[in-house]
């Protein structure tokens, strides 16, 4: 019968009914000789017939989902043994031990998996579908959800990675996930890999937002003697330096499409907004404007610039083309106005810090540069960010400053709408920077609390607190856009 | 016109079409009636089946090497299985009654009273696991019960006809997860201590995103249903729909319940 796959489900008590009486009217076929003989009632008889003969209408296929708030959401728990070696290469042992160490901590990071302990899983671990026994995965002491397995194994040049996510609830149908990969064999490309898939997971278990493994974090670092502008991987690995200018070089800031990296340096003469080509490893020409100029911040679109230029007079912000061309003044008047920072979702307003009125405050304007409105009431306000889903701003804040106010500086979060704040860092030195991951669940700063300057990272709620830099001092980090 | 009338008593001979009519409803229900012994009894039973005729018989080959497509869940509604959530009570055996053998002097000895721990026990009640209606089970709870006893029944409340939720509740939880996010609390009046639940509907599109968002029943506090309807509009998208799910979108009704 086709009424299984009849749709009308938010009616489905009455469908029961429906289909009850279906098939309470098929056993009456059966019994049609009986009941003939019985009543000679050929009508209903024939009535029957013409029932069955027109047979249910199909209907298309439609789910209903239902759920809920306050039904305890919590973090999936997920399983990620050490996968397998695919073949009996012996190289296979160093390149499994960076894969299983960058799945595990990529995961880890990601802030939607509470991973459980490898110390709690069983002794034999699956390395292919058919090995996997749901029990004793989806039981105590694992009790996972989900189970990452697969294998990993070099042949000749090349290393091919099996990767699946399994639903251990469902033992009907659990994949979620099965994924492939070759690339050859080294160490950089097994970490690849395990970004990758880290990232297909986090994207499929995290409503469809992209996993970061595989985004860089720029920042300015003084271990070579200069301030440079270095990048290394979102986890703190994979550190090197970016420009070799001798110079000062502050504010970096990635495009959105991660080609091009804008920077204000000092020059002979002054601040200048400098574009470092990351795809030709050099610097392209940019046009000086005069005055010192600071703050680069990409718009969403990656068409345009805001920065803060002190060309008229008292710094002010401007927008311009990419290019350098196309140079527009959005605010005037007395007091500073620096660290522009575009609404990454729409691109329609700015953010910025405004000293008229006294100590720095954030402030924010349509893209246009009308409308401008305070949205910090008290205290020393610098360095706002503005998160992907153009929600929030990130920012560094003394809420009482002054001399032997309580507090210190650090990372808060503004609901823009509502004015409503948080605060992120709690008792840790000085923090400043931040800057929001592409995926809107982390931020990345600069703190003191280890004793020099250095590149923190946490949860966009406060916790999961790291380290990512250790040596010299690093400062103003810029999280690229994906 | 008395001509005229005259037609009215010529009466024309009802009586042999009459028995004609009579005769051939009669022999027409005595057709019916034992055709059901003179034709073959085969209704219904070759419906579907390979053979018959001169058409070509069809059977399934198991052994293309494709993906398995995933069986529909059973449903749930119309099948024999007893108790969705709770257990049978166990059926007691009934012995024979023995036939005592006769005898001279049959005292009559007072009947044992059977103690009330020695009478069969009462079905152990099942474990607080039954999930009321469209509150549960695999979808809306936590992961735990899809291989238990109860879970099938959950399913047939909250799937609706089709499977997805049983098959990708990995997908619903992603969905609940970024409502439950977007949803702001503040917008809702701060007066309001406590309210109805509002239930909003909407559709998940094949690439994620959210449409058609309705408010299904209102909680009587409009600040309220808006945030709801708000928590939706904000999110972007919940991510693609299984790629294995072959409809073209689910629908989504989610409430929102407020307490202060």
């Amino acid at each position: 019968m086709i009424f299984g796959a009849c749709g009308e489900q938010r009616y489905m008590l009455n469908l029961s009914e429906y289909r009850n009486t279906i098939y309470m009217n098929e056993s009456m076929i059966n019994k049609t000789r009986d009941f003939a003989l019985s009543r000679f009632s050929s009508c209903t008889f024939f009535l029957l017939v013409l029932l069955i003969g027109l047979g249910p209408i199909p209907c298309a296929a439609q789910d209903w989902i239902r759920t809920g708030t306050g039904l305890g959401v919590d973090k999936v728990r997920i399983a990620v043994p050490d996968f397998k070696p695919g073949t009996p290469d012996p190289k296979n042992a160093d390149l499994q031990k960076v894969f299983d160490a960058t799945l595990f901590s990529d995961l880890d990071n990601a802030g939607i998996f509470d991973l459980v302990s490898k110390s709690f899983y069983p002794l034999d671990v699956p390395g292919s579908p058919t090995e996997v026994h749901f029990d004793a995965w989806s039981n105590p002491p694992v009790t996972a959800s989900m189970l990452v397995f697969g294998d990993l194994g070099v042949t000749g040049a090349n290393v091919t990675v099996h990767g699946w996510l399994y639903d251990l609830k469902n033992s009907a149908s659990p994949q979620v996930l099965g994924k492939q990969y070759t690339d050859q064999a080294t160490t950089d490309a097994a970490r690849t890999i395990a970004h990758r898939f880290a990232n297909e997971i986090i994207f499929r278990l995290g409503g469809g937002i992209a996993g970061i493994a595989e985004s860089k974090i720029y920042f300015v670092s003084e271990r070579s003697g200069h301030k440079e502008i270095w990048v290394m991987d979102y986890d703190g690995a994979n550190q090197h330096a970016v420009t070799h200018l001798g110079t000062i070089s502050l504010s970096p800031r990635i495009s959105p499409d991660g080609s091009r990296l804008a920077f204000s340096s000092l020059t002979k003469t002054s601040w200048e907004i400098k574009m470092y080509s990351i795809d030709l490893n050099r610097l392209v020409s940019f046009p000086s404007f005069g005055g010192t100029n600071l703050s680069p911040s990409w718009g969403p679109d990656g068409t345009k610039l805001a920065f803060s230029s002190s060309r008229g007079g008292d710094p002010n912000i401007f927008t311009m083309d990419a290019t350098g061309g196309n140079l527009h003044r959005l605010t005037s008047g007395k007091g500073p106005d620096v660290s522009p920072t575009w609404n990454r979702k729409t691109g329609a307003q700015l953010a910025f810090v405004s000293g008229r009125t006294g100590l720095p405050q954030v402030y924010t304007m349509e893209a246009d540069g009308t409308n401008i409105q305070r949205v910090t009431d008290q205290g020393y306000a610098v360095s706002p960010s503005w998160s992907p889903n153009g929600q929030f701003l990130a920012l560094a804040w003394f809420r009482k400053y002054g001399p032997g106010a309580p507090g210190a500086n650090d990372i808060y979060l503004m609901d823009i709408a509502s004015k409503q704040w948080v605060q992120l860092t709690h008792d840790g030195g000085r923090n400043d920077f931040p800057s929001w991951s592409p995926d809107g669940r982390h931020i990345v700063f600069q703190s003191s609390r280890s004793g020099s300057e250095q590149i923190w990272s946490m949860l966009a709620d406060g916790t999961k607190l790291q380290q990512l830099t250790f040596s010299g001092r690093n400062s103003q980090p810029n999280w690229s856009w994906k | 016109m008395a001509p005229d009338t005259e037609i009215f008593f010529e009466h024309a001979s009802l009586g042999r079409p009459l028995a004609w009519s009579t005769g051939l409803h009669v022999g027409f229900a005595v057709l019916v009636v034992f055709s059901a012994w003179i034709l073959p009894n085969h209704r219904g039973e070759g419906w579907g089946a390979g053979g018959g005729g001169e058409a070509i018989g069809v059977a399934l080959v198991s052994n293309i090497p494709l993906p398995a497509p995933q069986a529909p869940t059973e449903n749930v509604l119309a099948n024999d299985s007893k108790g969705l959530s709770k257990s049978q009570p166990q059926q007691q055996e009934q012995e024979p009654d023995a036939i005592p053998i006769p005898d001279k002097q049959t005292k009559i000895k007072p009947k044992p009273v059977v103690s009330a721990s020695k009478q069969a026990k009462p079905a152990p009640e099942p474990e607080t696991n039954e999930v009321p209606y469209g509150q549960g089970g695999p979808v809306s709870g936590p992961y735990g019960s899809f291989n238990a006893a109860g879970a099938k029944g959950g399913f047939g409340f909250t799937g609706g006809g089709g499977d997805f939720g049983t098959r990708f509740a990995w997908y619903v939880r992603v969905v609940q997860q970024k409502v439950s996010e977007n949803w702001l609390k503040y917008e809702i009046d701060p007066r309001i201590q406590t309210a109805n639940r509002v239930y909003v509907v909407f559709d998940v599109t094949r690439s994620g995103q959210p449409s058609n968002v309705q408010v299904e029943q209102s909680s009587g506090v409009p600040s309220l249903d808006q945030s709801a309807v708000r928590a939706i509009q904000r999110i972007d998208t919940f991510g693609p729909l299984p790629p294995d799910y072959s409809g073209s979108k689910v629908s989504v009704e989610f409430w929102f319940d407020y307490k202060r």
